[in-house]
């Protein structure tokens, strides 16, 4: 095995250690020149008087460098890299364009150092140019991209400005909306109140004579129970709203939560079976009155819209999905035609099953909730055999 | 004795002058807003589309100060600068020394500024050239990490850079602006120190300030380039000493 210093160095011509100084000014790969510190011409490589297409004696001692400028770059010189020479004794990387003699340009990148004598008087500036045809023409284009950006990021903003615009116009009516629901629920509220004590009294009092009478007067009474429960619902719907804009988020633990509705549902008044399955998620994080209207609207419904035909059996369960959790409530109820209703499911007032006595409030303010929460509501249902509702909340 | 600095520059461009002053005077420099250590987000450029702002900021720091019987000292641009000041508040300036001055760059029929428009134009595209090179928006990242100086000692050319946006539009307002009417208005004693053999200011211009300003002394300092107190600081500094000396009668 070969030690590394065994190894031959790579063979050098011997020729090229020996390099002509003279040759290298003269012919560098780059303009070299000095000038004083006036910027008089006193020396020039063949280089840069081939870029040029002057003869030396045209330049020296003729022409100062800031004249083989163009006008632009003449001035920034006197103004800007003069005065920067003088100051620090260097300046490096400055672009400038050459003018030729033939009137043609040629842009370049300069450094320039100041030399100054044994009294420290500025004596002479050597100068170093580099060609940066290709470079400027990147430049520029850079420029060009930037001042596109520019304008993209500009239109950017209006755009943004506009959104947010939009959407403190859409706060505020989504706010006097609810105000409005509130005071309209508020004034019908004491005027049917009125109603009800009215009829209460009339009912003791008068008597009548019409066989149909009495089956009217209930009619009558529902109606007004009827026109109660939605006054109380829309106040509801607000108040919850206000609510949760100061509730804090909770860990709540399912089991003890659902069981505890379950229970203010009265379930053994339906013969009703109930299986809870919170194996997947035991608990979540969430404002509880929220979560609360939510499992007690979906759970009353169950209960509400239970099969003649069948006892109530309902399931609420549990699963874990990608970014979310997601609660289950199936029934084995009366179930919804989907197709016919499906879109009008969660709108307000909506009802869909008229023989059942209802204010067509509950999945409204479910759906709102689980928006509010940053979810979505999915159902699936079949006339006569059920339904499940799942709500996808993220964790 | 308060300097200002011209365009493209900052307060620094004094170091080999005021100092002469220091024993005889209050020295005073400043940066322009826009320029230099100033802060750059003061520079609304809706406020300094005229020269008449940078000579009130000037008249807010003589107030500050409670400056009286002030030698102004403005190169290139802040000469006028200085007029514009002194025209509005004469009681708070003794005299002014107005290097490599000029009230308006371009020519104009008979008078000789020493530019077209055009050539006003071509000096733009040179500053946007530099973009990437000379300012190379360099200087606004260490305008927002004052917490980190080293970030300017890396500078290439730490002197005089200056944010390319604020630099452009200075140049337009400097190189566009004509005082030549507030010339005759300005009644004490003014230095213009002219250089001879300048390119931004030219010697034509140094005469017809001269014509034109009514107390003035023209002193044509045997430099060239566009800053005499760079390329020949003795003699510029003996030139203000005598004006001060003898020129101002007080």
């Amino acid at each position: 095995m070969s030690e590394p210093e065994d190894e031959l160095l790579p063979e050098l011509d011997l020729r090229l250690t020996q390099e002509n100084l003279e040759d290298l000014y003269e012919h560098a790969p780059c303009g070299y020149c000095t000038c004083l510190p006036d910027g008089t011409l006193v020396k020039l490589n063949h280089t840069l008087l081939t870029w040029l297409g002057y003869e030396v004696q045209e330049l020296v001692a003729r022409k100062c460098l800031q004249e083989l400028f163009t006008i632009g770059g003449r001035l920034h010189y006197e103004m800007h890299c003069a005065p920067l020479l003088l100051l620090q004794d260097q300046v490096r990387e400055i672009s400038y364009t050459l003018r030729r003699k033939d009137g043609s340009t040629l842009p370049v990148l300069m450094n320039a150092v100041l030399l100054r004598d044994i009294d420290k008087q500025p004596l002479a500036v050597r100068i170093t140019l580099f060609d940066i045809t290709d470079r400027r023409k990147y430049e520029q284009e850079l420029l060009r991209a930037k001042v596109q950006a520019e304008e993209q990021s500009k239109q950017l903003a209006r755009a943004n400005e506009l959104l947010v615009t939009k959407n403190e116009q859409l706060t505020r009516i989504n706010s006097d909306l609810d105000s409005f629901v509130y005071t309209a629920s508020h004034d019908l509220k004491q005027p049917v109140t009125n109603m009800a004590g009215l009829f209460q009294e009339l009912k003791r009092t008068a008597t009548f004579h019409d066989p149909d009478a009495a089956g009217m007067m209930s009619m009558f009474e529902e109606a007004l129970q009827q026109i109660l429960g939605t006054i109380e619902g829309l106040t509801e719907v607000v108040q919850q709203q206000r609510e949760l804009e100061q509730v804090s988020v909770d860990v709540v633990e399912l089991r003890p939560f659902t069981e505890d509705i379950i229970r203010s549902l009265h379930p053994s008044e339906h013969e009703a079976g109930f299986t809870l399955d919170f194996s997947a998620v035991p608990r979540l994080r969430m404002a509880r009155p929220s979560l609360h209207s939510m499992l007690y609207n979906l759970l009353s419904n169950a209960l509400k819209y239970a099969s003649p035909d069948r006892r109530p059996q309902v399931r609420v369960s549990t699963a874990q999905g990608d970014k979310e959790v997601i609660i289950s409530v199936q029934d084995n109820g009366r179930g919804i035609d989907l197709a016919r209703h499906g879109s009008e499911l969660f709108q307000l007032f909506r009802r869909f099953h008229p023989e059942v006595v209802g204010s067509g409030m509950g999945l409204y303010l479910v759906n709102r909730l689980v928006h509010q929460a940053g979810g979505r509501v999915e159902v699936e249902s079949e006339v006569s055999s059920g339904t499940t509702f799942h709500i996808f909340l993220p964790q | 004795m308060v300097f200002v600095h011209g365009f493209g520059c900052d307060q620094r461009m004094w170091r080999l002058v005021a100092p002469a002053f220091k024993a005889r005077y209050r020295v005073v420099l400043l940066d322009l807003v826009g320029s230099g250590r100033s802060d750059l987000t003061a520079y609304d450029p809706l406020r300094y589309n005229s020269l008449a702002a940078h000579a009130e900021d000037v008249l807010a720091v003589i107030h500050e100060l409670g400056l009286e019987n002030v030698v102004f000292v403005g190169h290139s641009v802040s000469a006028m600068i200085g007029v514009l000041a002194a025209n509005r508040e004469p009681s708070r300036f003794a005299c002014l020394v107005l290097v490599a001055p000029s009230p308006r760059y371009i020519n104009d029929e008979a008078y000789v500024g020493g530019f077209e428009q055009t050539d006003i134009e071509e000096l733009l595209e040179a500053m946007d050239d530099n973009y990437l090179g000379w300012s190379g928006g360099i200087t606004p990242v260490i305008m927002g990490h004052p917490d980190r100086p080293e970030l300017a000692a890396e500078l290439n050319n730490s002197f005089c850079s200056s944010d390319p946006t604020i630099a452009r539009h200075f140049a337009r307002v400097t190189f566009l602006s004509d005082n030549r009417a507030d010339l005759p208005r300005l009644h004490m004693p003014a230095l213009i120190l002219q250089c001879a053999h300048d390119v931004i200011a030219p010697l034509a211009v140094g005469t017809y300030l001269h014509r034109h300003l009514p107390e003035s002394e023209l002193i044509v300092l045997d430099t060239s380039g566009h800053c005499p107190h760079l390329s020949v600081p003795r003699a510029t500094i003996a030139a203000i000493d005598h004006f001060l000396r003898t020129g101002v009668s007080s």
